[in-house]
């Protein structure tokens, strides 16, 4: 057994320093992920434990931050698949015609009031159910992306992907991510829009819209089959073609 | 650069990523476009909002402990 002392001139010493400053971050993602704090804290604590264990596998001079939201995506992916959990199923092609038709209705109005009071009104649970009606995959790139403030590069890196799978991701969880707030907008009518909801929102979920969803279900997903959607669990069934500046990711952003 | 290829890529233009050149064929359009301009306005908002909202939640204090206690424990 060692002491304290000999743990401190030891790897371990050198693992705290580097990984303590990193648990406000990984704590953030690893709870919008879960959705509660428990699991949030045990998902943190497998992740310091494996990456300890681990350490010397770590390449000096890499970005540690990214190794570590690596080990913890696919500490996450582990846990949630032993749950054996249904994958979302989404038609992408129906939420981006919906959003078209709403935006366009809307964006003269929205853009009118400087301080968008449409959006400050809408309440905190609502973000949050916004947030959790993404797919795992799409959550965690906006995630990373727009909260964490990782680069393309990182991401493909945390998430063992193309940096074009990357991109693809974020335009699509944006895209959903704006659909179901301008939805929720429309909800309390501050929107004009059509009545029906976005694709990825389940039937189930539309019959109780105001009520306070219990952490750990999964409501949100859709139950209809459709010839055209898109099964999304850490998939990597890409199909956007942007034009990029970068020829590496105009490349990978390719992906048929 | 049109509408259609606007709306393709407008995310990366906010984020900063498309290059100098075709950041600064985006900002011509949209200086020359109100429709494609206002539209940009409310990603940006939509942005502002969601990381407003789903801003840091910090650690709970214990967890520090607790994660220097098992990795001690772990040590071992």
């Amino acid at each position: 057994m060692k002491s304290a002392q000999a743990y401190e001139h030891e790897q371990g010493w050198d693992f705290e320093k580097a990984a303590m400053p990193y648990v406000d971050s990984l704590y953030n993602t690893a709870y919008r992920m879960t959705r509660n704090s428990e699991d949030a804290e045990d998902l943190v604590q497998e992740t310091y434990l494996k990456a300890y264990k681990y350490y010397d596998k770590f390449e000096e001079g890499t970005n540690f931050k990214a190794w570590l939201f690596k080990i913890m995506k696919n500490t996450f992916i582990n846990n949630y698949r032993k749950k054996k959990l249904t994958p979302h199923k989404i038609d992408f092609s129906e939420i981006e015609e919906s959003y078209e038709r709403v935006i366009q209705k809307n964006a003269p109005d929205l853009i009118k009031d400087p301080e968008s009071e449409i959006f400050q009104d809408m309440m905190d649970e609502d973000v949050k159910r916004a947030l959790d009606s993404l797919p795992h995959d799409y959550k965690m790139v906006v995630l990373l992306a727009d909260i964490e403030g990782f680069s393309y590069k990182e991401i493909a890196e945390i998430l063992d992907c193309p940096v074009g799978t990357v991109m693809s991701r974020l335009y699509r969880g944006r895209k959903m991510l704006e659909r179901t707030l301008l939805d929720y907008a429309r909800k309390y009518g501050y929107i004009r829009g059509e009545a029906e909801p976005a694709k990825m929102r389940s039937r189930k979920d539309e019959d109780k819209t105001r009520r306070k969803k219990e952490p750990g279900t999964e409501d949100d997903e859709v139950q209809e089959p459709e010839e055209n959607e898109e099964e999304v669990l850490f998939s990597d069934d890409e199909d956007l073609e942007l034009e990029l500046d970068d020829e590496e990711q105009q490349e990978e952003f390719s992906v048929e | 650069m049109h509408c259609h290829d606007v709306k393709r890529v407008i995310y990366f233009f906010l984020d900063g990523t498309l290059g100098d050149q075709r950041q600064s064929d985006l900002r011509d359009h949209l200086s020359a476009c109100p429709e494609c301009e206002a539209r940009k306005v409310v990603h940006q908002r939509l942005r502002e909002f969601f990381r407003k909202r789903l801003g840091p939640v910090s650690a709970p204090p214990h967890l520090k402990q607790r994660l220097t206690r098992s990795l001690r424990a772990f040590a071992e």
